[in-house]
């Protein structure tokens, strides 16, 4: 049969987010797949070194448009750790509990786009409308929706509202009352089972090999995660699990992400019954005039991808030196992607792309 | 643990310097043509997983640093210990002038893509890079932008205060 190329993406119907990749196939089965990112590239790493620490707030969340809480997490420790600032306890609550938060938000977006890939609308809606409700949540504590400049070096900007606790519960419990729903329509169903069963499959060994972390890791069976690995925040002041699965391929992959909502949401409840009293913030110096010591500092947080790291480097001024992010979706969509895509069918490649939870904003940042 | 790993591998490579800044954080120091014999080192040690492959320009001392960012992946599925927080930074620093390196590839797979950015961002040459071609930008830059000479505001204003009016816009208003 001849050879043809392919380019799927970045306007194309099973492409989700602004990435494409071109593909040469041979009838329905993909020869060799190429990621071509960058149609997001706004440079930020390099636009951060000309402002300073307090001002790269605003430009770090919107590294990962649908994730903004983890990165503002990792760019707040970072700093921290250059600057020897100390976060109080509770604090460190607040900031689990909120990421926990903004982890099941993030996964019901990614649900929304699995689902709605393919061909399960209702879900989709469903699970874009139990986001909303988180976002309402975010909207109380912070003012802002999407993005929220929430955690600050030093705590978090204000501690949380009246009867802020008794939402966050009552929200959690009407969207913990659908996951029934959920399997029913979606988890349990047959056709998902058969798009996604043995689909993208990535070996424990391929995973290693290809610097995989999060839940394409996780969907071979490893309890790899940077919150047991290197707990910060609360992380190590509750009991939890880490869900995993052994197949390593598509549909092992989603059900570690309902798997980990779920254990997200119980999380969120453990932390709220043993959140202690106090301040929620450290004050620091005046963000005009503040230096920051020369050092460098690598730290890593897990995002609701994987993990997420961050390399700065500070040259003793007010601006940072260098900044760059190790994001998860760069190998998971540059490397993994391209292996995991040989010898697969079309039809399957959105399939394959979102169960990878490749997100492109953090590719190209 | 760390002091271990510092002393094995003192013995096995010359002139390293290591320092531990904190517990969980070893900072190795090498010169070019260690790198490649570290890394598989570190790799045979179980730290086999290349988080970040990231570059600095220090402009001032006319040299590039490359720093590759180790850590070891969980040897037993759930079984969690010191080993896995361990992060390990490994800095080499090159001339600015002759920005000539070579690929790390044939030990650690996930560096491609981030060589293909530091080639493109830095100006850095890998040798042995399979496919050194653009990453993520479209345009053709006289330095590579992310140099610290590179001067971001100076270029927004050669490129887009140049871009014409839309034919009549001008006149109609």
């Amino acid at each position: 049969m001849r050879e043809l190329e392919l380019y799927f993406g970045p306007q194309h119907l099973g492409m989700v987010g602004n990435f494409s990749i071109t593909l040469k196939v041979e009838g329905d089965r993909i020869l060799e797949a190429t990621s071509n990112p960058g149609y997001l590239h706004r440079g930020f790493e390099k636009l951060m070194e000309l402002r300073k620490w307090i001002q790269n707030f605003p430009m770090v969340c919107r590294i990962n448009v649908v994730e903004p809480d983890s990165m503002e997490m990792v760019y707040s420790m970072a700093v921290e750790k250059l600057a020897g600032i100390e976060v109080p306890e509770r604090a460190q609550y607040i900031r689990s509990i909120y990421l926990e938060l903004a982890r099941v938000s993030s996964h019901l977006f990614g649900l929304w786009a699995y689902a709605n890939m393919l061909g399960f609308d209702t879900v989709a809606q469903w699970a874009m409308y139990h986001r909303d409700l988180v976002l309402d949540l975010f909207e109380e504590l912070t003012g802002g929706r999407v993005y929220h400049i929430y955690i600050w070096p030093g705590g978090v900007r204000r501690d949380f509202p009246q009867d802020f606790k008794d939402k966050i519960v009552n929200t959690l419990h009407s969207i913990g009352g659908c996951v029934p729903d959920y399997d029913a329509t979606f988890f349990n169903n047959r056709i998902f089972y058969q798009r996604s069963k043995g689909i993208g499959k990535v070996t424990r060994e391929e995973a290693k090999e290809m610097g995989a972390t999060g839940q394409v890791l996780r969907a071979t069976g490893m309890k790899y995660d940077i919150r047991k690995v290197e707990p910060y925040a609360a992380y190590d002041q509750v009991p939890w699990d880490v869900p995993t699965r052994e197949d390593g391929d598509a549909y092992s992959r989603v059900w570690v992400i309902r798997d980990e909502m779920i254990e997200s949401v119980h999380m969120i409840f453990k932390l709220l019954d043993k959140i202690p009293q106090g301040e929620v913030y450290n004050k620091v110096p005046n963000p005009f005039k503040w230096n920051i010591p020369k050092g460098e500092a690598y730290v890593r947080c897990e995002s609701s991808r994987g993990e997420l790291g961050l390399y700065l480097v500070s040259n003793g001024e007010d601006k940072p030196y260098r900044v760059h992010f190790r994001t998860p979706s760069y190998p998971h969509g540059l490397t993994i992607l391209e292996k995991a895509l040989k010898n697969e069918s079309i039809a399957d490649v959105g399939n394959i792309m979102i169960s990878l939870y490749v997100v492109a904003p953090e590719i190209d940042r | 643990m760390n002091s271990l790993l510092k002393k094995n591998l003192k013995s096995a490579f010359k002139g390293l310097q290591i320092e531990i800044p904190e517990k969980d954080r070893l900072i190795i120091s090498a010169k070019k043509d260690t790198v490649l014999p570290i890394l598989r080192f570190l790799k045979d040690t179980g730290y086999e997983h290349l988080a970040l492959v990231s570059c600095v320009d220090w402009i001032e001392e006319k040299e590039f640093e490359l720093i590759y960012i180790l850590s070891a992946y969980m040897q037993k599925d759930s079984e969690y210990t010191d080993r896995e927080k361990t992060n390990i930074t490994l800095k080499t620093r090159i001339s600015r002038e002759n920005p000539d390196f070579f690929t790390v590839i044939p030990v650690f797979e996930t560096a491609e893509p981030y060589e293909r950015e530091i080639h493109e961002l830095y100006g850095i040459h890998f040798e042995g890079h399979p496919r050194q071609v653009p990453l993520l930008l479209e345009r053709n830059y006289k330095i590579p932008p992310f140099r610290k000479d590179f001067d971001t505001r100076e270029y927004v204003k050669e490129v887009f205060d140049n871009i014409p009016f839309v034919e009549g816009r001008a006149g109609e208003e």
